[in-house]
């Protein structure tokens, strides 16, 4: 199976920093590109990430932030004609990390599916036992 | 009075609106204000989708210019958000006693200068600017209610008197 795709759609330097944790832990990253909506409007943001998804002919994944925000929003709106470019929004460090390992194991709906159930699982909240 | 804030903002409905905006002034409705919005379901649905906690109604703009009064008076907190400063003061030209406007974010383009981080304008929108002021509209700029907003006109010399 080839490689999924992916772009990162994040505020500010939040996806540069995701991708510089994810190389720490996984080792150097190529095929994943980052961009920032610091001071796009929704109008170019949309222009920014159709002009990047355009370079997948087969798909892939925008990868975003925060759901509801901008980001996703222009994910959604530059993938509104290409059903094989798939949103995902909240994305997390051990999501971005399971989508490295497995960018290449499955079909795009379903290594999103992946993502979205490794983000949500990974939050957790426990308390340490007493000595 | 159901309207707490007017925004324009050319990111519409997004993070900054949602969470910030809408926690500081216990926003319950969002009013759209935009005519590429409003001609398209799907944009809509998009939009709508950006807060999920709060009624979401996306007008074009002489829509919104007429629903002003009637808005005001339902129940529950409202921002208006228009896209930039033409659709400002078409919503004020169409008849709408709109008070103020807070310039959240008009972000880079061709041909606009730099007024603070978020917003850039041309001259057209200092003209659409100049108008209301003329009009007795209010023009603060502030993208967060953390910040505190400052007047356009002292921020932009061009703007004012």
């Amino acid at each position: 199976m080839s490689r999924i795709p992916a772009l990162l759609v994040t505020h500010a330097d939040l996806g540069a920093a995701l991708l510089r944790a994810a190389e720490q832990i996984y080792g150097p990253v190529d095929g994943v590109e980052v961009l920032s909506n610091s001071g796009l409007s929704r109008a170019d943001l949309e222009r920014e990430i159709a002009a990047r998804v355009a370079r997948w002919p087969e798909g892939g994944l925008v990868l975003t932030d925060f759901p509801g925000g901008s980001c996703q929003q222009g994910g959604l709106l530059a993938a509104r004609d290409r059903p094989e470019v798939v949103v995902v929004s909240g994305i997390n460090l051990p999501a971005l990390l399971d989508y490295l390992h497995n960018r290449e194991q499955y079909p795009c709906g379903e290594l999103a599916e992946r993502l979205k159930a490794k983000a949500q699982d990974s939050v957790r909240v426990q308390r340490a036992r007493p000595a | 009075m159901s309207w707490r804030n007017q925004r324009v903002d050319d990111r519409l409905i997004h993070g900054q609106v949602v969470v910030a905006w809408g926690a500081a002034l216990r926003l319950a409705r969002l009013v759209v204000a935009d005519d590429r919005s409003a001609a398209n379901g799907w944009e809509r649905e998009l939009l709508a989708s950006a807060a999920p906690d709060m009624r979401v109604t996306v007008l074009t703009v002489s829509e919104a210019a007429a629903a002003w009064d009637e808005e005001q008076r339902a129940p529950g907190a409202a921002m208006l958000i228009v896209r930039d400063l033409r659709a400002a003061r078409a919503v004020v030209e169409g008849g709408a006693a709109v008070p103020s406007f807070t310039l959240g974010g008009l972000h880079y383009a061709p041909g606009k200068t730099k007024v603070n981080e978020y917003v850039y304008l041309d001259e057209a929108d200092r003209e659409d600017a100049r108008t209301l002021l003329r009009r007795g509209v209010t023009l603060e700029v502030q993208d967060v209610p953390a910040t505190r907003p400052q007047p356009l006109a002292l921020l932009d010399r061009a703007v004012g008197p």
